[in-house]
């Protein structure tokens, strides 16, 4: 490609320039496999078995084609036909004209037919109960998943990478069916019945695997008529007839399907069902060493336990005999111990008691005031005098010290001053 | 536990049961080896199962498969 780099330098060929458009708009992912509707204009069907028309609405046009054999076309479609196509954009070089590559064409007429169809069996199987009934569990480990898909399809290779990444090496039996198309409802049937067969303990054994134990049903997105087989009575009379659950992975977003309503578990696309049934392996692992593990450490704990417990018993079993001897003395060293301070105690209190007594009783004693210097008068017959009133002069009395007495004779009497 | 094999979910949830019950302690010598011997066998049976998951990887047309399943079914 001569690049842009002439731009600067000169006019580009205008070929070149088309062909640069080509590449920009052909490589959008949102002009490639795009669902459009539209009025049929322009009809025209060549001997060559090519087909061209124009796809318009009131807002604008574009011109189609559709090769030789590329799809079926239903022979109802007609200048003025509304249409649902699935078509791809592409740049005619040589006319610098955009045009629709189409790989899929259906009246709206006939779309419209399906939901009514679809409608209907709806309603059917909600009135047989079939949409109530108890889903069967969808087993924890899966020993035998057999997935019913479209051979070499993208959306399988994404549920084998899966599936290694998260279990490799699972068991698994993919059969290969056509998912869109007019053979599509009787080979996914078929599929689901051989599923049904390899989930036959009799068969698996035979065939040296364990039985099937749970079954992927699925496909990629696409538009509602690739995705119309997974409507249909038989596939959905198939799903709810299988012994082993059933998982309806269908690639879409709006619409639910048939087969979604009436299977075991409904997951919004192949990889989805993926991730819901298939564990991650390691994890498992990692959760069976943590069980191992605590298993091991509190086991060992309780034998500890018990043989610990054993011991004290052993040792409480050999002085058992002892033990009510040595409770009795014991109780006597605690009596007599506290008989013994509570004694102490009383004494103690009482010889403090005595000791007060004592002391004041001491500091009265006549003895001891005349020691400090008072003495005592006693008249000759022994009467100790308190009071000057009576004495006479000339009398005799004694006066008492301390350390000894004095004969005396009164010479003079007074009375204190204010004293009567 | 009864003689039928549990599955892998049992066997797990009974797992739990039995570390749970010797953790919280307080048994007698012979009910924890009991325990310990059921808790290991579970573990080698969980094992197991995690083994027998592991296998072949068929890839077959919807035809191959049915003609298998004739021959095998005869």
């Amino acid at each position: 490609m001569t690049g842009r780099g002439e731009v600067t330098t000169g006019p580009l060929p205008i070929g070149q320039f088309v062909q640069l458009v080509k590449q920009t708009v052909v490589r959008d992912p949102l002009f490639n496999n795009q669902a459009l509707k539209g009025e049929v204009t322009q009809w025209k069907q060549y001997a060559s078995g090519h087909t061209y028309f124009s796809l318009r609405d009131q807002d604008g046009q574009m011109r189609a084609v559709i090769w030789k054999g590329r799809c079926a076309i239903d022979p109802s479609i007609k200048e003025g036909s509304e249409v649902v196509i699935i078509a791809s954009i592409d740049l005619y070089v040589r006319r610098g004209e955009i045009q629709l590559n189409v790989e899929r064409i259906e009246p709206v007429s006939v779309l419209g037919e399906l939901e009514k169809t679809k409608r209907l069996l709806v309603e059917q199987l909600r009135k047989e109960g079939e949409l109530d009934r108890l889903r069967q569990p969808i087993p924890a480990l899966p020993r035998h998943i057999a997935i019913i898909t479209g051979a070499g399809s993208a959306a399988l290779a994404d549920m084998q990478r899966l599936i290694e990444n998260r279990w490799p090496g699972l068991r698994r039996t993919v059969i290969g069916v056509l998912v869109q198309g007019p053979r599509a409802t009787e080979e996914i049937v078929r599929g689901l019945a051989a599923a049904r067969r390899l989930s036959n303990p009799e068969v698996a054994k035979r065939r040296g695997e364990p039985p099937v134990d749970l079954v992927i049903v699925g496909r990629g997105g696409g538009s509602p008529e690739d995705l119309w087989a997974f409507n249909l009575e038989p596939v959905a009379r198939a799903i709810i007839a299988s012994p082993v659950p059933i998982v309806s992975a269908v690639g879409h977003e709006s619409d639910v399907l048939v087969s979604d309503l009436v299977a075991d578990l409904r997951a919004s696309t192949p990889s989805d069902a993926i991730e819901r049934v298939v564990p991650v392996l390691p994890e498992l692992h990692y959760l069976l060493d943590e069980y191992e593990e605590r298993l091991g450490v509190a086991s060992r704990r309780q034998i500890h336990d018990s043989r610990q417990r054993l011991s004290i018993l052993h040792a409480r079993l050999r002085v058992a005999p002892m033990a009510g001897l040595n409770r009795a003395k014991a109780n006597v060293l605690t009596l007599s111990s506290r008989i013994k301070v509570s004694t102490q105690r009383i004494l103690g209190l009482q010889s403090t008691r005595l000791a007060h007594f004592e002391a004041s009783l001491s500091a009265i004693h006549p003895q001891r005031v005349l020691e400090r210097g008072y003495s005592m008068t006693q008249t000759s017959d022994g009467t100790v005098l308190s009071s000057v009133d009576g004495l006479n002069i000339g009398q005799n009395i004694i006066l008492n010290f301390a350390d000894g007495s004095a004969d005396a004779e009164i010479k003079k009497t007074q009375l204190n001053e204010g004293t009567k | 536990m009864t003689d039928k094999i549990p599955t892998y979910t049992e066997a797990t949830q009974r797992l739990e049961a039995i570390v749970a019950m010797l953790e919280r302690g307080g048994m007698g010598l012979d009910e924890t080896l009991k325990l310990y011997e059921e808790g290991a066998d579970l573990l080698r049976l969980c094992k197991t199962e995690l083994a027998t998951a592991e296998g072949k990887l068929n890839e077959l047309q919807l035809d191959e498969i049915e003609t298998q399943l004739q021959t095998e079914e005869q």
